[in-house]
């Protein structure tokens, strides 16, 4: 496998892959928003900082089963099978919040995705919940009953 | 390169068996830009031509009435006894006239490009089909295959059945994309379709074989897998649409003969015009970051500006005695005050 850098990935995948979807903004002229599908992208934008593709050092979290589960690029240089490792987030919120920051922050593992990160694991925990029926109950004030 | 790095050989039940050196023209520089100029030029070369006939719409006697006759000028089919006499005729904007500008056959269809930039774009695509985020870019479902580039045991070349062909894709993960190409067949969209290009297909994956001895009449029936000879690699096959990274599946022989055909006697690879492109490991080495100056730290933010006629910590900056001279002047008339009263 040849080792491409990053850079010359995003240049060449910029303008056209396959996860790219692009929005019209305020009007067909401006604000065109591109977003991206593909799985290690946190916020789904089309950007360098983001791209689950130009990149050796990618972070997705996702879905699996009722539970979500944190992808995390590994430096296997040829194999795409063994190129993503995954960390099953089971446990509880608080404990996943630490594992989060545990195998991004403290091993500097791009740090700068960390706030990402955790917004996704947020919005991924809430739909699983919904999607088990798992309702919070809406306390009633007082003087209303 | 003294050091090339290897490539894992898998046998035709999808286990690693051997491996085999990275061959040269898989480090060729990565240019978008030289292969979508020799795509779309290449893309032009198998084109037919059109023209409508020559005589059409001069095959009339016709000639202009001239003035005073209250018509239009244009020239008029002369004769009687049928609707046709007294049409406009020849004209483009006529009915039966001839049409602006005739296509001729001898419009320019085929595009010459040359050699060397033809062998730069095929070396080019060949280095991207072997990046693997180039070919998952490109759209291939290849999150099943073991390693990019995909080389095979060289006795694929001897498949005689596509049913044999079809568990060999499978075993070694390449069948999803043969799947994608397979569930992608829709009607073509427009008048293609009534002239024998009915539908439409996305590419799967691409078998490099050595010598055909069976190779191609086994794959070719399956959809979206395409076939080519080593020897005649095909930048169309390679870069479809001038987007590089086609899923490509090599045969043990073929990758071992891409070392003659790209090499000190063969075809020249290109070279790249920076030999380190990570523009990160560039900025943050030792070498760069040794001459830089520190960097500006600017933390200051600059504040609102306040009116200092009516902010008087504001006119203080500006004039230090003017606290001094505000509480004299209150003092003053406090005294005025008493005094009075």
């Amino acid at each position: 496998m040849v080792q491409v850098s990053n850079q010359l990935l995003w240049e060449v995948v910029k303008n056209n892959n396959c996860f790219m979807k692009k929005v019209n903004g305020r009007s067909r002229r401006s604000g065109t928003m591109r977003f991206s599908v593909e799985k290690n992208n946190l916020r789904s934008i089309s950007s360098y900082k983001h791209s689950g593709i130009a990149s050796t050092q990618a972070v997705g979290i996702a879905s699996k089963n009722d539970s979500a589960v944190l992808y995390t690029k590994t430096a296997s240089k040829c194999a795409t099978t063994t190129a993503i490792a995954e960390i099953p987030l089971n446990k509880p919120f608080a404990k996943v919040v630490q594992t989060v920051e545990k195998t991004l922050s403290d091993n500097y593992y791009r740090r700068d995705l960390k706030n990402d990160a955790l917004a996704k694991f947020s919005a991924v925990y809430q739909a699983n919940r919904r999607a088990k029926g798992v309702k919070k109950v809406v306390p009633v004030k007082k003087g209303r009953a | 390169m003294t050091a090339r790095p290897v490539l894992s050989v898998f046998s035709l039940t999808g286990e690693k068996t051997a491996t085999t050196p990275l061959p040269a023209v898989f480090e060729a520089p990565i240019r978008p830009d030289i292969v979508q100029f020799v795509h779309t030029n290449m893309n032009k070369n198998n084109r037919q031509a059109y023209a409508v006939s020559m005589k059409a719409g001069k095959q009339v006697s016709a000639s202009s009435w001239g003035t005073g006759r209250a018509v239009a000028r244009i020239p008029r089919v002369g004769g009687g006894g049928t609707s046709r006499s007294g049409q406009g005729a020849f004209g483009n904007m006529c009915r039966g006239g001839r049409m602006f500008a005739p296509t001729k056959t001898w419009r320019k269809w085929n595009r010459k490009i040359n050699t060397t930039q033809k062998r730069y774009a095929v070396a080019s695509a060949l280095a991207a089909s072997a990046v693997p985020a180039l070919v998952m870019a490109r759209g291939h479902k290849v999150d099943e295959v073991p390693e990019i580039p995909l080389v095979l045991d060289t006795s694929l070349e001897s498949t005689k059945k596509t049913s044999a062909a079809k568990d060999i894709l499978a075993s070694v993960g390449a069948l999803d994309d043969v799947e994608k190409a397979a569930a992608s067949k829709q009607v073509r969209a427009g008048k293609g379709k009534m002239r024998n290009r009915r539908y439409t297909l996305r590419r799967g994956p691409l078998v490099i074989y050595n010598e055909n001895d069976g190779v191609a009449q086994a794959f070719r029936n399956l959809p979206g897998v395409e076939l080519c000879c080593v020897s005649r690699l095909n930048l169309l096959q390679l870069a479809p649409g001038g987007h590089m990274g086609r899923f490509c599946i090599w045969s043990q022989a073929a990758v071992e003969a891409l070392d003659t055909i790209y090499g000190p006697e063969g075809k020249r690879i290109p070279s790249a015009s920076m030999t380190n492109a990570d523009l990160a490991r560039l900025i943050n080495s030792d070498e760069i970051q040794s001459v830089l100056k520190p960097a500006m730290c600017n933390d200051k933010k600059p504040l609102r500006k306040k009116n200092a006629i009516k902010n008087i910590k504001a006119l203080e900056k500006l004039d230090p005695y003017a606290a001094a001279a505000r509480l004299a002047e209150t003092r003053a008339m406090e005294a005025r005050a008493g005094k009075k009263s």
